[in-house]
């Protein structure tokens, strides 16, 4: 099992082609109802990602840990084939997705807000932060047949969160540096250490909206069942226009692998 | 599979965003130990200790101080500073030139030096002033009573200076400490009035200014590194507002030398306690009423070895190199530890009380040790005497004024 998950993922992300389509029928692997029929795909899928600022700001020196918590989706496409190799569909997904990390950052410049009580400056040392989010994500996306067997779809999305959370702490890191300068970098120096870490948690600040694109690969393994890899990528900053605790824009970035079923 | 999958992404992502980038310089520019060097450091200065400062990170005036009949002229000076900054002695017509450790600079007849540390990526620098001064000798007895009082640099809240120059030595930069700077990191919307340490116009015992220690909420800044209430605090020595966070007891450092052997404090105290005394999680705990705090601690200042002592927040009134010890009494438990209870008999109340502190001394002052300020006085005051472990409650207030300090006059 595990070795043909993984073979399946290289094959989705080599985007090969597959030798295999010389021998396939459009007609045997299409749609169930004619060429250009419509239908239904019911999708389960493990989801693994991470959200991030990209490009890295050059304040991150090191990741220590990336470590994403195993996600889960759930949820159903509504397709239309126009045409032998074209089609669309509209999806609704439910997802579970979720990552910690731990990064080594140097004068991080951050700002805190909590009460009418502002507390700002650089930071230096190891930044832990967890995060989940579990929502509802509604792609838009064009179809295309690549082979009998291979589709692959592409499109934007649009997710909205109905609970999320970015929490972690700050403290020092493994040669024992960690502390903020408070206001700028010629203000007071507070050292922050693992003993007693500075908590933070965001999660009010995250915007309930998303806006990305999505990019999905179905291979179909036999006449009901697909197996798929597909990958949402945000495009909009995860945090509210005026949060400036975290100093640059981040973005979801999420991949799921798993099964499908045609009717 | 999930591991492989996640370095796959990561892996990802990092290509995407073409590794790490360059590392920033640096942006820091203190002055982190200053030091001169003497043939004789023994002879010069009080303690060979006092050949080497460790200078705060707020702070940006460094003296070394030397016996009042000793002189200096040319001194070598070594600065550490940030890893990349570059040092400057800035001269008279204000013109700066480049500071190399070990260079000479002439410290007679106390001439202040100012020195510019410019960061390793030039766009940040500080100013510090570095003198060696005169520790002249004081006379014994002493009364401090709050009126010196101004905001500091930032506008944000109170200090009081020592203008009485037998006593400024006896405090560190001249000034009474308190944790007000450490609450204004947690509480920057607060007001100048509403800090733990303020000054109160017109309200002493004797009709002028006196001092209010208040144990105040630290907000949500405080409950997120677990340090909920902040003691109102008076004392003489060290906050080393850096380390508050870390380890807030050894932040608080008391005391600084003195020549005299004192034998009793007395102060104008009044205390009110707060409603509910609360623990390090902001519980309230059952059967326990807040206390105030004021105590006096004379103590070696320096071990066998030649390294300085200085009594913190952990053991300010059990570290073996304590000589004698006045306190406002409370009750202890039977290895001296302090009893939090309802039954409190320290006396105090909402009216203004003359309270006489006598020092208990466990060891014998040597004259000549003293003489040559091999001993430290401590004097501190808090709101809630188990402050300096976020217990305590909130709205304690402790009242002080006209603090005396008694020596013994057989001392020479």
């Amino acid at each position: 099992m595990m070795n043909k998950m993984r073979y399946i993922l290289a094959m989705v992300v080599l985007l090969s082609a597959t030798v295999m389509q010389g021998q396939d029928s459009w007609e045997k692997w299409g749609p169930t109802k004619g060429m250009n029929g419509a239908g239904v795909v019911v999708r389960a899928g493990y989801t693994l990602g991470g959200t991030s600022p990209i490009p890295l700001p050059k304040e991150v020196r090191s990741i220590n840990t990336f470590a994403p918590k195993g996600g889960a989706t759930i949820g159903v496409d509504v397709y239309k084939m126009f045409c032998k190799r074209w089609g669309a569909s509209v999806g609704w997904h439910f997802f579970y997705e979720g990552f910690h990390t731990s990064a080594d950052v140097k004068n991080y410049k951050m700002s805190l807000t909590m009460d009418g009580n502002t507390m700002s400056g650089y930071f230096t040392g190891t930044d832990v932060t967890n995060t989940d989010m579990w929502g509802m994500t509604m792609p838009v996306m064009a179809t295309l047949r690549m082979s009998p067997r291979w589709n692959f779809s592409f499109g934007p999305y649009l997710s909205t969160y109905f609970k999320r959370n970015f929490s972690g702490e700050v403290y020092d890191n493994k040669d024992g540096i960690g502390y903020l300068r408070v206001d700028d970098p010629t203000g007071e120096k507070v050292n922050i250490d693992r003993n007693n870490p500075a908590t933070y948690d965001f999660s009010d600040n995250m915007l309930q909206w998303n806006v990305g694109l999505e990019f999905c690969f179905d291979w179909k393994a036999c006449r009901h069942m697909n197996v798929f890899g597909k990958l949402d990528w945000g495009m909009t900053n995860i945090w509210e226009r005026d949060f400036d605790a975290v100093a640059f824009k981040m973005y979801p970035i999420y991949a799921t692998i798993g099964l499908a079923y045609r009717y | 599979m999930r591991k492989y999958f996640s370095r796959f992404l990561f892996l990802g992502v990092v290509v995407l965003t073409s590794c790490f980038g360059k590392e920033p310089l640096n942006t820091e520019c203190d002055i982190e130990v200053a030091s001169v060097h003497v043939e004789n450091p023994a002879e010069v200065f009080h303690h060979e200790y006092d050949t080497l400062k460790v200078v705060n990170s707020a702070s940006d005036n460094i003296v070394f101080l030397i016996r009042s009949y000793e002189n200096v002229a040319q001194l070598p000076l070594s600065l550490r500073i940030t890893q990349g900054a570059t040092a400057y002695i800035l001269n008279e017509d204000g013109s700066a030139e480049k500071f190399r450790n070990g260079s000479l600079v002439d410290f007679s007849n106390e001439k202040t030096w100012k020195f510019r540390i410019v960061s390793e990526d030039k766009a940040w620098s500080r100013v510090y002033s570095i003198k060696v001064a005169h520790d002249y000798p004081t006379e014994g007895d002493f009364c401090l009573d709050f009126e010196n009082y101004a905001l500091d640099a930032t506008g944000k809240y109170y200090e009081w200076s020592i203008t009485d120059a037998n006593v400024a030595n006896v405090f560190t930069d001249a000034k009474w400490k308190n944790g007000n700077p450490g609450y204004k990191l947690s509480k920057s919307s607060a007001k100048p009035m509403e800090y733990p340490s303020v000054p109160l116009v017109g309200e002493g015992p004797d009709g002028s200014a006196c001092v209010k220690l208040e144990t105040k909420d630290t907000g949500s800044f405080g409950s997120m590194v677990n340090m909920r209430l902040a003691s109102g605090s008076m004392f003489n020595g060290i906050f080393d507002v850096s380390n508050a966070l870390k380890d807030a007891l050894r932040a608080t450092r008391f005391g600084s030398p003195f020549a005299h052997k004192p034998v009793k404090m007395t102060v104008w105290l009044k205390y009110e306690p707060g409603a509910t005394f609360q623990n390090r999680l902001g519980k309230p705990v059952e059967g326990v009423i807040d206390e105030p705090d004021a105590y006096v601690v004379f103590y070696r200042n320096q071990d066998e070895a030649g390294n300085e002592v200085m009594i913190d927040g952990t053991d300010m009134f059990t570290n073996p190199y304590i000589m004698g010890i006045g306190r406002l009494s409370h009750n202890l438990n039977e290895d001296g530890s302090d009893k939090m209870g309802d039954t409190p008999i320290h006396g105090l109340n909402s009216q203004w009380k003359l309270v006489e502190i006598p020092l208990v001394y466990t060891k014998e002052v040597d004259q000549d040790i003293l003489a040559n300020k091999g001993y430290s006085l401590a004097i501190s005051f808090a709101s809630s005497w188990q402050g300096g472990n976020f217990q305590g409650a909130i709205g304690s207030k402790l009242y002080i004024d006209n603090v005396s300090v008694y020596c013994d006059k057989d001392e020479y």
